[in-house]
């Protein structure tokens, strides 16, 4: 039996490019990331944005790296509801993970960001994140010999630009994919990549469950935006830190008054466009690497990838902008074991946890002597 | 002749003359909105990562000044500049050292919380820190203001440095000792101090290029340096990469003549407020009267009034006596000072969801 089945396999790898077509349409396997033509990859680059990664010089009080709120043991994100805050806040929103997020056309819950070079500008100044100034953080990457090195080297510039730091940052962020999970070796035709189980859960997501309406295409997402009605952060009753911090994004992200003063929860998508139909929406995450970004939601309200196909089944939850929940979300009807078969696939969404080795971090000197 | 004017000159200074010997007034403040600004001032909360105070830099025990040559600054981070006095400073025509801020103290207080390399504060997140804490709403009400807010924040700082003036002087009060009388007549006479330091508050609050020499101690400590790249390069200054000088008022007018011009500062508290400059190089009193005793320092745009000026021992002597006469009595009283048992603590907004933000 088990020679039989070897052969079987062997015969379906030779075959595979045909079984693969028997893949679902709204699937595929992840492809290399799109390279903006105005900030091409070089191995310099890359190597200059992972050391900014780590470099708390992109910070307010030279304290707050990136890998502060995306921590590589933990996803590249924070296994917490809500990402760490600059010192002496709390953040508001779950820390994504970085990995994968080249994918992304809109970067930020509610898609703030256009692009990876962006996100990285509004991380480092946000007030609850990086709390930087650029004039502050450009002038510290001056007095860091083997910055001004490597600017000069990757960008030509005399002295380190910071416009130029976002462009490297982003830079090694592309290069943190992973396109060779289970999922993508099935995809590409290998059919012992699932198990039994995994192939299950893939035709209830493309089936019965209908998750492939919103989680669709090589990423998972179709990076739009929808309210299902995940709970609002229950910090916000707890937490005087989290009250403050509410109340800050409502009024520096733009509300009206009596917004300002009756909204209780992340109204999202709404900040951007200003119309009450959003709010309440955010973008659809990926589903990929979610092995390793535990909690779940733009508020870490759910605690594992259970949890989440559970709320799902039960047809969404409920916030205040319930008038603007979406209506593909719907219960489910889904057995115990279908749950978990459909959590058995999601896992085959992530491969090995991707680590890389911090690099040595670099300090400031005086700079060399110069005539007035 | 010269005798008639320093006779003329004792006549002046014990009768409450026009340069000298006349004490500051009170300012015009609401005591409630004082009392907010009050407790601003030490508290922690406003600044980015809650490390930092007014008070941290500006101490009542040392006349609001901090006792550095260079004063510390945000963390990661630190200062290139000299922490001023607060005495009197609601008086002032300008503020900052270079007076690049010339509107009023309300622009000083948002220029001291946002600066990234002061206290680095999105004066947002300011506001709604405030509205966490019932004392701060209690405050703001007493102030005759609904509920914290960023204007009614600066207003209230405004009015608690507007109540910081000088009491109690010797040359207020008149009890001048014979070296402070006879140094009254050399710092308006043969010194002609008061050609700059004019009125009640000794200043006439404009730059000018005394040829102080520069801190090297900016340049050669990367944190200081990187505070001074930052600022150049806001001000616009060109080439701030390369440059080792304090530029002074040319950082706001841009005119090559005001190069190293720095404002007149203030010689009002000069006991509490030592090192002196506006980046601290001289230590004591003696080195200051030393300095323009020698004429200044060396520096081609030096205003041409600065000459050698030739003093004896004993003038010297009374010079420095006359300048501590400028000094009154401590800002370290319950009037100034906040009490220290104050937590400055947040409270949790019970019933959250049915309260209006």
């Amino acid at each position: 039996m088990k020679y039989i089945n070897a052969f079987v396999v062997s015969l379906a790898v030779a075959a595979g490019p045909t079984l693969a077509q028997d893949r679902p349409d709204l699937l595929s396997a992840l492809g290399p990331p799109p390279i903006p033509a105005d900030n091409p990859m070089t191995p310099e680059k890359i190597e200059l944005g992972k050391k900014l990664f780590f470099d708390p010089a992109l910070s307010g009080n030279y304290g707050m790296p990136c890998s502060a709120c995306h921590l590589p043991e933990a996803g590249w994100a924070v296994q917490a509801p809500i990402s760490f805050g600059y010192p002496g806040t709390t953040h508001w929103r779950n820390s994504q993970t970085v990995i994968n997020s080249a994918y992304y056309q809109k970067l930020f819950w509610a898609g703030a960001s256009g692009s990876l070079e962006h996100q990285a500008r509004s991380a480092a100044r946000g007030g609850v994140a990086g709390n930087g100034e650029d004039d502050m953080m450009e002038a510290r990457l001056a007095f860091i010999p083997e910055y001004r090195a490597a600017f000069r080297d990757v960008f030509g510039d005399d002295w380190p630009s910071v416009r130029h730091a976002y462009m490297a940052l982003a830079a090694f962020q592309r290069t943190l994919v992973q396109p060779d999970t289970p999922f993508d070796e099935y995809m590409r035709g290998d059919d012992d990549a699932l198990s039994e189980q995994q192939r299950r859960g893939l035709d209830l997501f493309t089936g019965k469950a209908n998750c492939v309406a919103c989680h669709n295409g090589p990423l998972l997402s179709d990076q739009a935006f929808y309210n299902t009605g995940v709970p609002p952060y229950d910090g916000w009753e707890t937490d005087s830190l989290a009250q403050i911090t509410f109340r800050f994004e409502i009024f520096a992200k733009g509300a009206t008054e009596a917004k300002y003063r009756s909204i209780k929860d992340d109204p999202g998508l709404y900040f951007r466009t200003k119309q009450d139909a959003d709010k309440g929406k955010f973008r659809t995450p990926s589903l990929r690497y979610t092995a390793y970004t535990f909690p779940y939601m733009h508020n870490g309200m759910l605690e594992t990838l259970r949890d989440v196909v559970e709320f799902y089944n039960a047809g969404g939850g409920e916030n205040e902008f319930a008038e603007n929940k979406s209506d593909i979300i719907q219960p489910l009807g889904l057995t115990d074991t279908e749950v978990d078969d459909l959590v058995a696939f999601l896992e085959s969404l992530s491969g090995e946890e991707i680590i890389v080795e911090e690099p040595e971090p670099l300090f400031m000197e005086p700079l060399p002597e110069a005539g007035n | 002749m010269r005798h008639l004017s320093a006779v003329a000159v004792l006549i002046c200074a014990t009768a409450a003359g026009p340069a000298l010997a006349q004490s500051i007034e009170p300012m015009d403040v609401n005591p409630e909105l004082a009392e907010l600004g009050k407790r601003m001032f030490y508290d922690v909360r406003l600044s980015g990562d809650t490390s930092l105070s007014c008070a941290s830099c500006h101490d009542p025990a040392m006349a609001f000044a901090d006792g550095e040559a260079l004063s510390r600054a945000y963390t990661g981070s630190a200062h290139f500049r000299n922490s001023p006095t607060l005495a009197n400073v609601g008086y002032r025509d300008a503020w900052m050292h270079d007076g690049r801020l010339g509107t009023n103290l309300n622009d000083v207080a948002r220029e001291m919380i946002t600066e990234t390399y002061l206290m680095n504060m999105d004066m947002r997140i300011m506001q709604e820190r405030m509205k966490q804490d019932p004392t701060y709403i209690e405050m703001f009400q007493a102030a005759g203001m609904s509920e914290p807010s960023n204007g009614g924040a600066r207003n209230a700082r405004q009015a608690f440095m507007q109540t910081i003036v000088s009491r109690g002087a010797p040359i207020d009060t008149g009890e001048l000792s014979p070296a402070a009388l006879r140094g009254q007549g050399i710092f308006e006479g043969k010194a002609n101090c008061v050609s700059c330091h004019a009125g009640v508050r000794y200043t006439d609050d404009q730059p000018h290029n005394t040829g102080v020499p520069d801190n090297p101690e900016i340049w050669a400590d990367p944190e200081r340096h990187v505070a001074f790249v930052t600022y150049a390069k806001f001000m616009g200054i060109p080439n701030y990469m390369n440059l080792r000088e304090d530029p002074g008022a040319f950082i706001r007018t841009h005119r090559p003549e005001t190069r190293r011009s720095f404002l007149t500062p203030t010689l009002r508290e000069l006991t509490y407020t030592a090192p002196y400059m506006h980046n601290g190089i001289f230590e004591t009193l003696e080195e200051v009267v030393d300095f323009y005793d020698a004429g200044g320092g060396d520096a081609p745009l030096k205003d041409a009034r600065l000459q050698p000026l030739g003093l004896v021992t004993s003038e010297r002597a009374g010079r420095i006596a006359v300048l501590e006469a400028l000094s009154g009595e401590s800002f370290e009283i319950e009037a100034y000072v906040w009490p220290d048992d104050d937590p400055f603590d947040y409270e949790l907004i019970e019933d959250w969801r049915n309260v209006a933000n």
